[in-house]
């Protein structure tokens, strides 16, 4: 059966403004000046015979003369004595480890150029998350320093080390405090390094504190089962998630790895077995994961709290106070049926809680107790060491230094200038401190305030492990010599306490050699190749609750009371591309996408639809943001489906000031909205708006381009499926093509590459564009170029929304329907990654006069920069928008001034693609590169192409492995394999240009049940 | 053109070889023992020692007048033994070096005296043989030349045939009884003059010189960004006819990328020093040659103390020779290994001469190297056109192409076009 279902890019299409339909009817997004040429003034204009051949002339002479310079003499440098591993032109790879995470570190002639996923990790080879694709960016950021500073002065090492040993023995003989004030330290060695210095300076304590926080689960746990610890969550074997706002698909813990999980169990291979998993999310703001849910219901900030209570009481049949949801029926209705749903998997399900509140994650602790989670999906005996912060020490270090206790602090990977909850309480209660030490790689707000900024390296260039997980260590090694005068924060703090082994080289291998190889049996060498070491995992057990809940109830209640007045709830949350900031100026991640929002270069208010227009605003208009404790901002406004009413978000991570070229001044700081209640930090706090005059277009990949309602997303329910598992793909109906080549049959001798994607896979979380960034050296255009539509990804990722009639649940099919919808809070989301579709039938292609776009007779569509001289007559022919024009040479042009424009930037280029140059079209090409290199390894090794040989960079990054590449000529490859699968369809496909990308129906595992729940 | 100053080249050569054979012959009837002391020094002694410097061993001039043979025989035999033996002398010159001398047990009592005689003796004098280098000819300078001889020749020939005309003509009217009035000759100006007026001329002479600036412009366009003969001076007169032509040195051996990478990489520095740590090409005077000594400054290298000095590193900047465009891919070890049996068909090569010959021509022969091949994409084209790589019956990896394969399996020829060898996007991206 084919749905009719309709689905809309943006609230634009969606309510047809005038502006949308006036824009849908220009082939171009900005006018062309062709009325102005054929206006009477134009046609009047007289160019005399004479002047016409005098410009002729001019033109001639000056273009021979500009054709007349001569060759360039191109030097040849070759290395003094070359590295024996290293041969030009033959990368090489070498382990590392990003955030916890191990990869794959790909270096040319010496520089890291890609990261991939570590394919020795095991079950910890997830993919990469965006900021792991686009850290290799940051090695070549010129906005670091190139020297360590003293007093804002640049200086020596050997200057620093007296005058920071001076100072330490100075605050030493004081008496007073030391304190390293740290993110969540999860290396051993690291651990190890600041023992040592305490063991010198005894008045040392570490302070780890997390910009983003979750001392409430660490907190909770601690309190409920005796465990200070973040447990292991294991989505792959819940058969039904509840989540209340926790992005766990995003931004929550460990956003790649529970996408893994997550996909396991929701992917074709899995939906072949006739199995998937069911997802509830209770959310305010819509996140990432509320738009992979099956079924996603808006509650307000102030509802979190008594919906799980509501939950815990279906659930247990207790009679707890404030179990109710008086002014939201649908989330009353939803939360029977989970709960319902919870009892009948037991075991088998798992609940989740975003919230940092000690309380509200006792509650859920409760619930996970009553659903019999524990030593199932969640594993408490091999916790996750990612975060360990403590929100109430970093409080009490503020405490501290405005007592004047505190003689010396060190700042090691944490900015709380920026982060801190009020940072003004801060600078002010840092200036009380004599002696202040920054271990950042740059002046940030944070460092400017420090006596010594003592430089610290990228980590690919530096020595390290990390411990992310019980029993699962990994090791960071450098893959490039310092590029500058830098020292790694471990070795000065081993200078500074004379330590025995100052090399931190020396350190990590000790420890290692001394604490973790022997238990695993492995030696250095091994460590250095493999990159981790696991352990056998304990035996996850199972635990009980027998606190009495009363006081947290209590507790969870005055919260959300203190929530829920008259002023508009505010949810403050991180986002996809920008985190917690601290990558701030890492201009791939500027411009990715927000996934929801498809916003770049900038943070936003979001509100719902109905909110705005209450509230009497229009899309973009700028509005005064004033939180409860009298912070105030003004953002652009962004209308967001889905949002909850009475609630607005705000994405953290922006407004950083001394970050970089890239980031400084890029939206506005939401960290001070945040506050410190109950020993933790908050994001929810309320705010009053009102409008602050003017309006500022958002920079959006959004509504760009429109498919004209046609049928590109196909989608079914699991029943359905399970019924007919080519429901909802249209393949029972396939509409009769016509053939303007019947005679000339492309001939495919040997490979026919083609994809296959998986929609049920994929999450929509944007690692795939910064890994295509990356490989392809695609230019970042800024935010003025993204406005003018002028983006160069080669891949993108469509969002489409699409929302069911609120009374009778069944899906809106018609349009009018839809123009008479009042409540667009419930929308459901499908994520689409749109890239060049390489057709057998290429409408491109036969536009070309110049045949700079061609067929392959392996099934790609060529693109030879060389010939194209940007008629973009191919652009305009091609049904899925996705090529894309060169408006600038964006790597060495001023006006672009974003990364690119210097030779150390450049260094990040990938050697094998071009860099293209002003006036040439480009678009995805299938990573030619990476075929031709994997034809010519086979070639060279005689033997024939494997499947798997040849890995596109999207699909390497790709933690969902919502994305299949291969060789449709070989029928075991697993392309082939998917292809044939019933789910798939083509886009587009009744216009016969015979796209090589096949997509796999949406499949939601909803039933009428759960769509009466919305009504 | 360039094959003439080949053929020059190699015939000014080798008469410079006769005559140092001839001279040689003198000398080898003089001193027997000398030439066999030489040819044994360079297989057995040469890589560790020099006649008038030390190495990894002393020099042996001095030594050897020093020494007596007595000692110096045994010493040179075994003298491990020696040393072993409590011998003074040898400990005293086991002293040296921290590393060990090797044994030559193999060598009787006559060649080392041969040996020690040539070190006495020292290298024979070598006359001075400063020949006329061969220059080369500007390619295009031969066909200019050509193309403005015959447009002279042309005119040439029609003034004579003009002339001609004209005596028959008179003489068929003489013949006829018409008396004719002689002509006055004319003053040269009014003749020029009188030429110019003449129509046909003047048709003529536009006409040739149409011909003559269309063809330079023609061949001035066409030759635009191709640097065929492309020879620039470069830092080190490394010459390839010396390393790669006369002492045979594997192109591999320096070249060690082509087999493996896309770049065929210029050597680094250290693959020098293998050979030139021992062989410094030192002058009559005991100067290292300065081509080599630039190998030891850009190392920082002292070859008396046989130290090297970081600090003193400083890169050699090569100047490529061979320029691809940006946007065009190249691949050597897909043409050098993949493709090699086709492209040695295609090309001609003999089989001894290694594969690289086929693109970068006769580098054996090359004093300073230079661009052989155009490298247009016409020339790559019309290699994938032709080249026949039907010779990859039994590849595994071309079994799974089945198509081109069955083709292959029947012998027809295929070639690299036809399996999307001529496709933008295999070289472009």
């Amino acid at each position: 059966m084919e749905s009719n279902k309709k689905y809309w890019k943006g609230l634009e299409e969606l309510k047809n403004t005038p502006d949308f339909v006036e824009n849908n009817k220009n082939e171009f997004a900005e006018p062309l000046p062709i009325e102005d040429v054929l206006s009477e003034a134009g046609l009047s204009t007289v160019t005399p015979r004479r002047d016409f051949l005098k410009a002729l002339g001019f033109g001639l002479g000056a273009v021979t003369l500009a054709a007349c310079q001569k060759t360039p003499v191109h030097k040849s440098i070759p290395y003094l004595v070359r590295p024996e591993e290293v041969v030009p032109g033959i990368p090489n790879y070498y382990v590392s480890t990003f955030k916890g995470n191990s990869v794959l570190v790909k270096t040319v002639v010496g520089r890291p150029i890609k990261i991939e996923a570590n394919p020795n990790a095991g079950q910890f080879n997830n993919g990469t998350d965006a900021q792991a694709q686009a850290s290799v960016l940051d090695l070549y950021d010129v906005s670091k320093l190139k020297t360590p500073l003293l007093k804002k002065q640049e200086t020596t090492w050997s200057e620093l080390d007296a005058f920071v040993k001076g100072e330490l023995n100075k605050a030493q003989a004081s008496g007073k405090k030391i304190r390293i004030v740290s993110s969540s330290l999860n290396s051993p060695s690291a651990k190890a390094v600041i023992a040592d210095f305490t063991a010198k300076y005894p008045t040392t304590k570490n302070v780890q504190y997390d910009a983003v926080s979750y001392t409430g689960i660490i907190k909770a746990n601690e309190n409920s089962f005796g465990k200070a610890v973040l447990p292991k969550y294991n989505f792959d074997k819940a058969d039904l998630i509840v989540s209340f706002a926790a992005d766990f698909l995003g931004t929550w813990i460990s956003g790649e790895e529970f996408t893994a999980q997550y996909t396991a169990n929701r992917n074709y291979k899995s939906l072949e077995k006739g199995k998937m998993s069911r997802h509830f999310q209770f959310e305010t703001g819509m996140s990432l994961t509320g738009t992979n849910a099956d079924t996603r219901v808006p509650i307000k900030l102030s509802e979190e709290g008594p919906a799980l209570i509501t939950l815990y009481n279906a659930i247990t049949g207790g009679n707890l106070a404030g179990g109710a949801l008086p002014n939201n029926a649908t989330a009353d209705k939803a939360l029977k049926l989970v709960a319902k749903e919870l009892l009948q998997n037991k075991g088998k399900a798992v609940v989740v809680a975003g919230s940092n509140d000690v309380s509200t994650q006792i509650l859920v602790n409760a619930i996970n107790v009553a659903i019999g989670s524990y030593g199932t999906t969640i594993d408490l005996d091999n916790p996750c060491k990612r975060y360990e912060g403590n929100d109430a020490e970093f409080a009490e270090l503020i405490n501290e230094m405005n007592r004047g206790e505190v003689a010396a602090v060190f700042f090691l990977n944490s900015n709380p200038a920026y982060d801190a909850v009020n940072p003004k309480a801060f600078t002010d209660a840092l200036a009380k401190v004599p002696f202040k030490v920054s271990f950042a790689d740059r002046v940030d707000e944070t460092s400017d305030l420090c006596e010594v900024v003592a430089i610290t390296p990228n980590y690919l260039e530096a020595w390290g492990d990390a411990n992310s997980y019980e029993g699962y260590y990994s090791i960071v090694q450098p893959t490039i010599n310092p590029v500058f005068n830098s020292r790694q924060a471990e070795q000065s703090l081993l200078i500074w306490s004379d330590a025995a082994v100052q090399d931190y080289y020396q350190y990590v291998r000790n420890n290692w050699e001394k604490s973790i190889l022997p238990a695993a049996g492995k030696t250095w060498n091994e460590l250095l190749q493999t990159g981790v070491v696991t352990t056998a995992p304990k035996t996850a057990g199972a635990y009980g609750f027998s606190l009495a809940l009363d006081a947290v109830v209590a507790s969870i209640m005055a919260s959300s009371k203190a929530l829920d007045n008259n002023d508009i709830q505010l949810h403050i949350y991180e986002n996809i591309p920008m985190r917690d900031g601290k990558s701030a100026n890492n201009a791939f991640l500027q411009e990715l996408p927000d996934p929801v929002s498809k916003v770049t270069w900038d943070n936003f208010i979001a509100v719902a639809p109905k909110q705005a227009e209450k509230l009497g605003y229009k899309e973009f208009d700028l509005v005064s943001v004033k939180g409860a404790n009298g912070y105030e901002v003004i953002l652009p406004l962004l209308i967001q489906p889905g949002q909850a009413m009475g609630t607005a978000s705000i994405a953290l991570g922006y407004g950083r000031t001394k970050v970089g070229k890239a980031g400084d001044n890029v939206g506005k700081n939401a960290f001070p909205f945040v506050s410190f209640a109950n020993g933790t930090l908050k994001y929810a706090t309320t705010a009053k708006l009102s409008a602050a005059g003017g309006r500022e277009e958002l920079a959006q990949t959004q509504t760009h381009y429109s498919f004209e309602g046609r049928n590109i997303i196909r989608e079914t329910t699991l029943k359905d499926y399970l019924k007919d598992p080519a429901s909802g793909s249209g393949n029972h109906h396939k509409h009769k093509v016509y053939d303007l080549w019947t005679t000339d049959k492309y001939e495919k001798l040997g490979n026919d590459w083609v994809m296959a994607i998986d929609l049920n896979a994929c999450t929509g979380c944007g690692s795939c564009i910064v890994a295509c960034n990356v490989e392809n050296n695609i230019p970042v255009v800024g935010k003025d170029e993204v406005r003018r539509r002028r983006e160069m990804h080669w891949l993108r990722i469509d969002r489409y929304y699409s929302f069911n009639d609120e009374k009778t649940g069944e899906d809106v099919t018609e349009e009018k329907e839809i123009a008479h919808m009042s409540n667009l809070d419930n929308v459901s989301v499908v994520h689409q990654p749109m890239l060049c579709q390489h057709c057998d039938h290429a409408p491109c292609e036969t536009v070309c006069p110049v045949l700079a776009t061609v067929h392959s007779s392996d099934g790609l569509n060529h693109m030879a920069y060389n010939r194209c001289v940007g008629t973009r007559y191919c652009a305009n022919n091609c049904p899925y928008k996705v090529r894309r024009f060169n408006w600038f040479n964006y790597w060495n042009d001023s006006r672009f001034d974003n990364y690119l424009n210097n030779e150390f930037t450049q260094l990040v280029l990938n050697p094998d693609v071009t860099t293209r140059s002003r006036g040439v079209m480009e678009k995805c090409s299938m990573c030619i590169q990476r075929i031709q290199a994997g034809k010519l390894t086979a070639k060279m090794e005689k033997r024939a192409l494997k499947d798997g040989d040849i890995k596109m960079a999207c699909q390497q990054a790709c933690s969902a492995g919502a994305i299949i590449f291969g060789d449709k000529n070989d029928p075991n490859s697993e392309v082939s394999k998917a292809l044939r699968s019933e789910r798939i369809y083509y886009v587009l496909e009744e216009i016969n240009v015979q796209p090589g990308v096949g997509y796999m129906t949406k499949v939601r595992n909803i039933d009428s049940e759960t769509k009466k729940a919305h009504a | 053109m360039r094959n003439i100053s080949f053929v020059f080249r190699k015939v000014w050569k080798s008469a410079l070889v006769v005559a140092a054979l001839s001279f040689l012959n003198v000398a080898v009837t003089q001193a027997q023992d000398v030439v066999e002391g030489k040819t044994l020094f360079n297989a057995k002694c040469k890589s560790c020692h020099a006649l008038d410097h030390d190495l990894t061993g002393p020099a042996l001039t001095p030594k050897v007048n020093e020494l007596d043979e007595s000692f110096l025989i045994p010493w040179i035999k075994n003298n491990v033994a020696l040393i072993a033996s409590g011998n003074k002398q040898a400990i005293e010159a086991s002293k040296f070096s921290a590393s060990e001398m090797k044994t030559f047990p193999e060598l009787s009592d006559d060649q080392i005296k041969s040996i020690i005689a040539y070190a006495k003796v020292g290298e024979p004098k070598k006359t001075e043989v400063a020949g006329p280098v061969a220059k080369d000819e500007g390619a295009s300078g031969l066909s200019i030349a050509g193309v403005i001889g015959s447009i002279i020749l042309a005119i040439v020939v029609l003034v004579v045939l003009g002339r001609s005309v004209k005596v028959l003509e008179r003489l068929i009217l003489e013949k006829q009884g018409i008396d004719i009035t002689e002509e006055e000759t004319v003053p040269l100006s009014v003749g020029v003059r009188k030429l110019f007026k003449n129509k046909k001329f003047v048709f003529f002479f536009i006409l040739c010189l149409v011909i003559t600036l269309g063809s330079f412009g023609w061949m001035g366009m066409w030759d635009t960004g191709v640097h065929t003969g492309y020879q620039p001076v470069q830092p080190i007169k490394f010459s390839h006819e010396l390393h790669a032509g006369i002492n045979q040195i594997d192109c591999q051996y320096c070249h060690t990328g082509a087999f493996k990478s896309k770049n065929s990489t210029i050597p680094s520095l250290n693959v020098c020093m293998n050979c030139h740590k021992n062989v410094q090409a030192r002058t009559e005077d005991g100067q290292i040659s300065p081509e080599i000594q630039k190998i030891y400054n850009a190392l920082g290298y002292d070859p008396d103390k046989q130290t090297y000095d970081k600090t003193k590193e400083k890169p050699i900047e090569w100047v490529r020779v061979h320029n691809l465009p940006d946007f065009a891919y190249f691949n050597h070890s897909q043409h050098v290994v993949v493709g090699e049996a086709a492209i040695r068909k295609e090309k001609g090569l003999k089989p001894t001469d290694p594969v690289c010959f086929a693109c970068h021509g006769p580098v054996n022969t090359m004093e300073e190297i230079y661009q052989y091949s155009p490298l247009t994409m016409k020339w790559c084209i019309n290699c994938h056109k032709d080249a026949d790589v039907s010779g990859k019956k039994n590849d595994a990896f071309y079994a799974n192409i089945i198509a081109a394969h069955e083709k292959i399996k029947k012998g027809e020829k295929i070639t690299p076009a036809m399996l999307g060898g001529l496709e933008c996007g295999k070289c472009h991206y």
